[in-house]
């Protein structure tokens, strides 16, 4: 960033050629996609239609969108608000009051079918769904009317996809996630506390560019994010096969940056792309800060994955406690074993020539 | 000409136990050490198992190397405080009853002349295994270099020995064909002496003992 001005850049919100490519390349690479396959998402993003969306917002705390719209490389909030129109989203959209409800309405009338429905935040459901309302209506009416009438569903957020911390025990309103109540439209769910926002540009461009959202696992989760275990890409597995750990925060193992799979990490037990995305464009995310993951992505994680800081039952480590751990403790005793050996056969060679005196053994008398 | 054999001890219980501790590790540091070198089995089955093929594999071969330095030390020490056979005075061709036997035994694996078999090895025997002995320094210096990358200790031996890791991995595993050799030559080499001479060389290292011939021809 020598002489960058990053001011103007956050200041000045056109998107730049420059930017444009980056972004697509970006989720290009996230999708899985090949280098070749780049112009057709160019040519895709740059087409001029450009799907309406109804962002309908519940049970949350607006995270999603935040992190999704402030990433700290202006490029890729700004590519999603050129690729999509976003004409219904509470928190950015200028109207307020029954203007802002007006928008909704026509939106749906007028994009029957056709409009991207993305939910965030979960849906209470207990007395009538009265604990969220908008505008005088309950989350599960105004959800009940819009998703009906989209092409698809986008859940973005652990909240709107599995119900999040709302739904956490005793769980007081009753929360859900979108797949509780929606029935009959392709759902796809973008789980995350908040989820990577290369994952919502991925499928967009993906959706976009064939027309279709990307496969997913049981849980709707795109595969080409939620694919693998976080474990899997770890960049400190080769420590947990090995068995060096953190044992506490601060300790010698937490200052060498070991495995924090002993001090909690969720990581063998969560999907997610989180080690090859990582976040805000730093390469930063929390394992390589040296705090565990907690399992974000996963259904129900607060009741699931805490206690945070105890490790994972039932995870099987390389050879009881990883391969050099254990080999260095079995070795110690194979050279404790060889000792004795030596001790053993010294011991009897000594005892031998006081009983019979010094003169020659057996064996050399035999040669002779 | 028959003979008469009289049942000699040649080897104590030590030194065979140390041998097939080398038979052992030796066979499986080959095995893990090439796995390691080319695993070919966890590319067929990388997604969706638990299976830690290529953690298991270096695990036996960690293991398979404290056993084979505990036995090296082993031999190290019967080299000055063994019996007779098994001291480096038996082995080299450094004396004149040495330097005979060695040239003996030349002769002797070319068919020229036959020599009588002594109650240890012979002595080209004894100074194959000098040879073995300074390949498996290397080989375990090479090792827990590898094994301790971190550990300032081994850092010293590994950087003034090899420079680099890179090299030390070259070099441990060129050498393992030395191993590979040596096993062929030496199965067959014993198993060549036992057919010809008839002293029981093969079961010496496991029972200690070897048959040898008693210069008197049989009485009758």
């Amino acid at each position: 960033m020598n002489g960058h001005d990053d001011t103007r850049e956050f200041a000045d919100m056109r998107l730049t050629r420059r930017s444009f490519i980056k972004g697509c390349t970006m989720a290009a690479a996230a999708l899985g996609l090949a280098d070749s396959m780049i112009p057709q998402l160019v040519a895709a993003a740059t087409a001029p239609r450009r799907p309406p969306v109804v962002w309908l917002h519940f049970q949350e705390c607006t995270g999603c969108s935040e992190s999704l719209l402030r990433a700290s490389h202006p490029d890729l909030g700004r590519l999603i608000l050129d690729l999509i129109s976003l004409d219904y989203h509470e928190t950015v959209m200028a109207a307020a009051g029954h203007q802002a409800e007006e928008v909704l309405h026509d939106t749906i009338n007028k994009h029957d079918g056709k409009f991207i429905c993305v939910v965030e935040g979960a849906i209470p459901t207990k007395d009538g769904g009265i604990y969220c309302k908008i505008g005088g209506r309950t989350a599960m009416d105004i959800l009940a009317e819009v998703a009906p009438r989209s092409a698809a569903v986008v859940a973005i957020g652990s909240c709107a996809a599995f119900g999040g911390i709302q739904a956490a025990r005793p769980n007081p309103t009753g929360a859900v996630g979108v797949r509780d109540l929606v029935h009959g439209k392709p759902i796809l769910n973008i789980p995350g506390c908040p989820p990577n926002p290369v994952a919502f540009l991925g499928t967009v461009l993906h959706y976009l560019t064939f027309s279709r959202l990307p496969a997913t696992d049981n849980l709707g989760r795109p595969l080409f994010a939620y694919g693998r275990k976080i474990h899997d890409h770890c960049e400190r597995r080769a420590h947990f096969d090995e068995g060096r750990f953190a044992e506490q925060f601060g300790g010698e193992g937490h200052r060498q940056s070991y495995c924090l799979y002993k001090v909690g990490c969720k990581g063998p037990a969560t999907y997610s792309n989180c080690p090859a995305v990582r976040f805000n464009d730093v390469n930063q995310w929390p394992v390589s800060a040296g705090h565990g993951c907690i399992g974000c992505t996963e259904p129900a994680f607060w009741d699931t994955m805490t206690p945070f800081y105890e490790r994972l039952p039932e995870i099987k480590l390389p050879v009881g406690q990883g391969t050099v751990t254990t080999a260095e403790s079995v070795g110690r005793k194979i050279m404790g074993v060889t000792a004795a050996a030596i001790g053993l056969h010294a011991a009897a060679g000594v005892t031998r020539r006081l009983l019979k005196g010094t003169a020659k053994t057996d064996e050399i008398r035999e040669e002779e | 000409m028959a003979y008469e054999f009289e049942k000699r001890r040649a080897f104590g219980a030590l030194y065979r136990i140390t041998h097939w501790v080398f038979a052992a590790s030796c066979l499986l540091l080959t095995i893990t050490g090439y796995y390691i070198y080319e695993p070919w089995f966890t590319t067929m089955l990388e997604k969706g198992t638990a299976d830690f093929t290529v953690a298991n594999m270096r695990f036996l071969h960690f293991l398979a190397g404290y056993f084979f330095t505990g036995a090296v030390i082993c031999r190290f020490y019967l080299w000055f405080f063994g019996n007779r056979q098994e001291r480096i005075t038996d082995a080299l061709p450094v004396t004149k009853r040495n330097l005979g036997n060695f040239w003996g035994a030349i002769l002797n694996y070319l068919y020229i002349r036959f020599h009588t078999p002594r109650l240890g090895h012979n002595a080209l025997a004894g100074t194959t295994y000098l040879l073995t002995f300074l390949i498996s320094m290397v080989m375990i210096v090479s090792g827990f270099y590898m094994l301790f990358p971190e550990s300032a200790t081994w850092q010293v031996w590994g950087t003034n020995l090899f420079a680099s890791q890179a090299t030390s991995r070259f070099v441990h595993f060129i050498l393992m064909y030395y191993y590979i050799f040596f096993a062929m030559v030496h199965i067959y080499i014993a198993v060549w002496n036992d057919v010809m001479f008839g002293e029981g060389l093969v079961s010496a290292i496991i029972s200690g003992s070897k048959f040898l011939h008693v210069k008197r021809p049989k009485a009758d």
